[in-house]
């Protein structure tokens, strides 16, 4: 069974009687373990798909199902509960509590789940140690830098030990160099400790980091490759039936 | 989630804005201090209102003419009221009208000092019967011996004075068969009294006790009394004799229509229900002032969650993606908007019961009495439930907004 598995998936957004159609009509699967890279231009709809990948927004059409189960049996509470345990996510401004120590951020999703209190510090601990940021687990995350930032984001992301973490545009704000060390603890979390990860990038040498690279455009799959195999060139459709 | 995490993190985001929380609480801290003081007082005032009433005896019967007063105007109307005169005295010591009655004299007022030698003294010149006085007010004389019924019948020229206008006008030299002068006229001083302080509304220390036949005649010039004082044999029977002095006033007035009394009659419990009644009006009144008050402050909180939440709803969409559920916002905005009243309420019972403290000695100067202090459970806890329930009130359509955010938008907010 596959992870996820989503269905001519479609998003319409109505406003003031204007459609947009942000998604129209998109599938794939994705298994355990694999490291996936949504790419497209702004207003592809990669963000939407990503959106709605983690249960913060639902298809005006299509199915999606998560471990087999369509989002349209999930509760609002058990979709909460499954962001809670199951996903995790990384966002391009990091979206941290600024007057909040680093280990407050990142133990900050355990208050929303029912692990005993005195499991927290030390899970907070280990998901710091995970993305080498032990030295600054006192710190107010307002005072870090960029990537200490992102790493932050991520420790936060692992502390529930997610099936699958999502991360939009994780290194859009970073330099470069700080960019690569963040993509290399992704890949790490990938290979090492077999994280799901999806992530949507713009940035080519990004996306590199993944197995398999989804281009969107239009709300529409342009490709679908398995990227580590080299094998990209550019006929979606076709690899998608292929995988299917 | 847990509530006590819940707890930690409205705390927290209270304590990063200090100052704006501070003011925030204010119209609390202001309203629930009110009602502290209202409450406080209140009840301070009805406790020392009530006891001077006390002091009264349950047997007393006062009579005063005029129309029961209403408003302060008809005060004046009392005075001024001739209806209580000597034929009703007569009627109503005849057994065969009031049965029960025990003692009867009639009282008047005579406003004006008293001076001996150079010294004046403004007290309270009082035309009565030395006999019901000594006791109603279990009194004996200090010095001298009480003027009699037979002083009274020849209008006699003689005074009984306090403790306190004794040591003003004679100071430690001996009073008795001193003359005193009130309007002109001479008093012979035939007793002095032990001090004795308040006696119901009666300060006895500043008296000056005239016969009222005297004082009638030669003072004030009139043939009517100011009040008519009565005694019932016991206290259960008092009811039964107002009701007996009624009929025989009626008679004798010839009223037929009871609406239209020239006289009114006060007792002890009837002025505990007045009293009472006054009091718990002045109390309502205040408590709606209050809890306008609270309104206001209560619309300052609703104002400054409303903002918070704004503020914070970058925060509100990353806890929703990490897994609040909408119950988890609601409460954590809720929790925040409570504590903040809460600690309001419970500045403004601190703060209340330290001021309707110094109220109460204030007063109780004033007034030249004690007036007692009450620390008002009652109101501080209904201060705590209000300011909680105000929190909780006006917290909630905030708290809603909060909890409604969609997150993808809350996530994106700039």
């Amino acid at each position: 069974m596959s992870l996820i598995e989503i269905k001519n998936l479609k998003k319409i957004y109505r406003i003031d009687d204007v459609e947009t159609q942000a998604l129209r009509g998109v599938s794939f699967n994705v298994a355990k373990g694999e490291f996936i890279a949504i790419i497209g231009p702004s207003g592809s709809g990669k963000s939407t798909l990503l959106h709605m990948l983690g249960f913060l927004d639902t298809p005006t059409e299509g199915d999606y199902l998560f471990e087999g189960k369509s989002i349209k049996d999930f509760s609002e509470e058990e979709q909460a509960l499954v962001r809670n345990k199951k996903m995790g996510f990384v966002f391009q401004s990091f979206n941290l509590l600024p007057r909040n120590s680093v280990i407050d951020n990142v133990m900050l999703p355990l208050m929303y789940s029912d692990i005993p209190e005195k499991e927290w510090k030390k899970r907070g601990e280990d998901a710091i140690e995970a993305v080498g940021l032990s030295h600054r687990r006192d710190h107010l995350t307002a005072k870090l830098s960029g990537g200490e930032k992102q790493r932050t984001a991520i420790a936060r992301a692992l502390i529930n030990n997610p099936e699958i973490i999502f991360a939009d545009e994780p290194t859009g704000n970073l330099d470069t160099k700080t960019g690569d060390t963040i993509m290399e603890i992704f890949n790490d979390l990938n290979r090492n400790k077999k994280h799901t990860l999806i992530l949507i990038t713009h940035e080519q040498e990004v996306a590199q980091y993944a197995d398999r690279i989804i281009q969107v455009r239009d709300g529409l799959i342009e490709y679908d490759i398995n990227s580590k195999n080299g094998n990209g060139n550019g006929n979606g459709n076709v690899l998608k039936k292929k995988a299917q | 989630m847990k509530i006590k995490q819940t707890f930690r993190v409205a705390l927290a985001s209270l304590k990063t804005n200090k100052l704006r929380s501070t003011l925030t609480i204010l119209g609390i801290v202001i309203g629930i201090t009110s009602i502290m003081i209202v409450m406080s007082v209140g009840n301070s005032a009805e406790k020392m209102i009530l006891g001077e009433i006390g002091g009264m005896g349950p047997e007393i019967i006062v009579i005063r003419p005029g129309r029961q007063p209403k408003g302060p105007s008809d005060f004046a109307e009392t005075l001024l009221s001739n209806s209580l005169t000597v034929r009703d005295i007569e009627a109503l010591s005849k057994k065969s009208n009031v049965p029960f009655l025990a003692d009867i004299a009639p009282s008047v007022i005579v406003p004006g000092g008293v001076s001996y030698g150079g010294e004046t003294y403004q007290g309270m010149n009082f035309g009565w019967s030395a006999e019901m006085m000594a006791d109603m007010f279990d009194i004996i004389p200090e010095e001298g011996q009480f003027f009699t019924e037979d002083d009274i019948k020849q209008k006699a020229s003689v005074a009984v004075i306090g403790s306190k206008v004794k040591k003003e006008l004679f100071g430690d030299s001996d009073a008795i068969g001193k003359n005193i002068k009130i309007k002109n006229r001479n008093f012979r001083v035939v007793a002095t009294l032990e001090p004795k302080g308040q006696v119901s509304f009666f300060n006895v220390d500043e008296m000056i006790l005239l016969p009222y036949s005297t004082a009638q005649s030669y003072l004030l010039g009139v043939d009517y009394y100011h009040e008519v004082i009565a005694m019932a044999e016991t206290p259960e029977l008092v009811e039964a004799t107002v009701r007996d002095i009624e009929i025989t006033l009626r008679e004798s007035h010839s009223i037929t229509d009871s609406s239209k009394d020239d006289f009114y009659i006060v007792t002890q419990e009837g002025m505990v229900e007045q009293i009472t009644s006054i009091i718990g009006i002045l109390t309502a009144f205040l408590s709606v002032v209050v809890a306008i008050s609270l309104l206001v402050g209560g619309i300052g909180i609703m104002n400054i969650m409303f903002v918070s939440v704004t503020e914070r709803t970058r925060e509100i969409g990353l806890r929703k993606a990490i897994g609040a559920t909408k119950k988890d916002i609601l409460s954590q905005f809720l929790i925040e908007a409570v504590l903040l009243t809460g600690f309001g309420g419970f500045i403004g019972i601190v703060l209340g019961a330290i001021l309707s403290f110094g109220a109460s000695i204030g007063v109780g100067q004033a007034l030249g009495s004690k007036m007692g202090f009450v620390f008002p459970w009652s109101a501080a806890a209904m201060g705590l439930a209000v300011s909680a329930f105000v929190g909780l009130v006006f917290g909630l359509v905030p708290a809603k907004k909060a909890a409604n955010k969609d997150a993808i938008e809350a996530l994106r907010y700039e």
